[in-house]
């Protein structure tokens, strides 16, 4: 077997032009859910149980993401046809709207309920004493929340928001399921022109490989920024092991997370 | 200045203050004692409403209101007259010592931010911290937390000063350090209202003791009347045994 390089190269640079709509998606994605995922994990730590968002989270964890992108892809256009043009009579071009915005809406939701957890468990890791201090010097609840709860929940949850885009990131390569044009369709529709299915799958791996790498080059950064108001001692310790993550060894075991 | 009565307060069915009255004047020093769980800490949190009381009224210089239904209003008045210590200190993690401070001077009490500085750095020198002005808490040891928090709550001068069992977190080492701040604080003139185990506070700077148990006020008075003739057999009671756990300490 032979790997046809002039092929790879050439399909690495068109490939690369395709990232753009990867990134777009990854980021929108992530924007919109912390919004949203942050203000359902204050109704989380609220005393009320509310049997919607229980129902909205066990739909999302027991239901594969393929078969979400499927079903929603079947029935957003559908619907909202139905919606906007048979009820409210406004004449929109349904079927002319970008997939990307299906891709969106599919991500938005499953990576909403996962930063809610991650939001509410952080939250709950300041506790309650700090917003008593904040009460009993005279500020509102939502001055305390702004000011004093929020950084530090972001702050804390910082790594795993960065394990999460990660995640989303990867998923974007579903979107080609709803003809996307993100870099694994594009690497896809190279591939078929000549059946160069492994040269064309070895130079998405190597784009999601940088791709994932940046993004965790960046959190690391921002991670060791943010939490210096931790001990002097443990933002040392954290710059330490985010060189590692960057060595070879850490290259590695990413390149295996991407590959599963 | 500030008199509070008939508080009552439960959790679930579980009554903890059954009808407690307290009375402040300006420059009081009031020392709360009683066994843990018998409702001072309670009591204190009812003051600024961090706790809801079920019952019981409030009068704080001009304002006279209902513990249970007082609105918001009142409510953020009465905490910007009332400075409140933590025993777990509560500084906020994410604020240096000195924003720690200047965070309620700028955000509840509408100070500019030179002003707030200026104030803070002035709190943080009564309590000997004007250096670790930018260090955060976690660059902090306990007792130097706990002087922030003293700093932080007296620093926009309120009018009375509560504190719930300041020392009782700290390594027996460095206790003296902010008792020494609150005797400090005591004898400048602020008003205060203290709970703690701490005798030697109590006997030297305090005008009043109070002793609660299981919910009531049972027997108050000056240190000496306390300490040395207590009425209530429970008073003494308890005075016996934490005088024992002090003579444990040198042991
Ligand atoms: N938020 C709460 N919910 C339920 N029980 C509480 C709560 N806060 C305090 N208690 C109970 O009230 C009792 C008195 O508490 P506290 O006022 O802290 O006493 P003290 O400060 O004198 O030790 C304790 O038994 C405690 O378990
Ligand atoms: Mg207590």
């Amino acid at each position: 077997m032979e790997l046809n390089t002039k092929f790879m190269k050439e399909t690495f640079f068109i490939v690369m032009k395709a990232i753009p709509v990867t990134l777009e998606i990854t980021i929108f994605t992530m924007i919109i859910s912390m919004v949203l995922g942050f203000a359902l994990s204050l109704k989380k730590i609220g005393r009320k149980k509310n049997h919607l968002v229980n129902f909205y989270v066990s739909f999302v964890r027991g239901t594969p993401i393929v078969l979400q992108i499927l079903f929603f892809y079947s029935l957003l256009p559908t619907l909202l046809n139905y919606i906007l043009n048979i009820v409210l009579k406004l004449n929109i071009k349904i079927f002319d709207i970008n997939p990307i915005f299906y891709a969106l809406a599919v991500f938005v939701m499953n990576t909403t309920a996962v930063l809610s957890e991650v939001f509410r468990a952080s939250l709950l890791s300041i506790g309650q004493g700090q917003m008593e201090a904040a009460l009993a010097v005279g500020l509102t609840p939502w001055q305390a929340m702004r000011r004093i709860i929020i950084p530090q929940s972001l702050t804390s949850a910082l790594p795993n928001i960065c394990n999460t885009t990660v995640n989303v990131l990867k998923s974007t390569s579903l979107a080609y399921m709803m003809t996307v044009q993100d870099i694994m369709a594009v690497a896809k529709k190279q591939a078929a022109f000549g059946y160069n299915y492994i040269e064309a799958y070895l130079v998405v791996l190597v784009w999601y490989i940088i791709l994932c790498t940046v993004i965790q080059l960046i959190f690391r950064v921002t991670e060791i920024k943010v939490a210096q108001y931790k001990q002097g001692k443990r933002v040392k310790v954290l710059k330490i092991q985010g060189l590692r993550r960057f060595s070879y060894a850490g290259i590695k075991e990413r390149a295996q997370v991407v590959w599963r | 200045m500030l008199e509070l009565k008939n508080v009552h307060k439960s959790f679930g069915d579980n009554e903890i203050l059954k009808g407690v009255d307290l009375s402040v004047n300006k420059g009081d020093i009031i020392v709360i004692l009683g066994p843990s769980g018998s409702g001072k800490t309670t009591l204190l949190r009812s003051i600024n409403f961090l706790e809801r009381a079920d019952e019981g009224t409030i009068d704080f210089g001009d304002i006279h209101t209902s513990l249970v239904k007082a609105g918001k209003k009142d409510v953020y008045r009465i905490r910007k007259k009332t400075g409140f210590v933590f025993q777990n200190y509560n500084l906020f993690a994410n604020k240096t010592a000195l924003e720690n401070i200047t965070e309620g001077l700028i955000y509840a009490h509408n100070y500019s931010k030179d002003e707030a500085r200026e104030k803070a750095l002035k709190a943080l020198r009564l309590v000997g911290l004007e250096d670790r002005a930018d260090y955060y808490p976690s660059q902090l040891s306990g007792g130097q937390q706990q002087r922030v928090g003293i700093a932080r709550a007296i620093a926009p001068e309120p009018e009375v000063v509560l504190f719930d069992e300041p020392t009782s977190a700290l390594d027996p080492e460095l206790v003296g350090e902010v008792l020494n701040v609150m005797k400090d604080l005591a004898k400048s003139g602020i008003t205060m209202i203290v709970v703690t185990h701490e005798m030697s506070f109590a006997e030297s700077v305090a005008n009043e003791v109070i002793f609660m148990d299981g919910g009531v006020v049972v027997e108050k008075g000056t240190p000496k009347e306390i300490f040395s003739r207590p009425k209530d057999p429970r008073t003494e009671l308890f005075l016996r045994r934490i005088i024992r756990k002090d003579y444990d300490y040198v042991i």
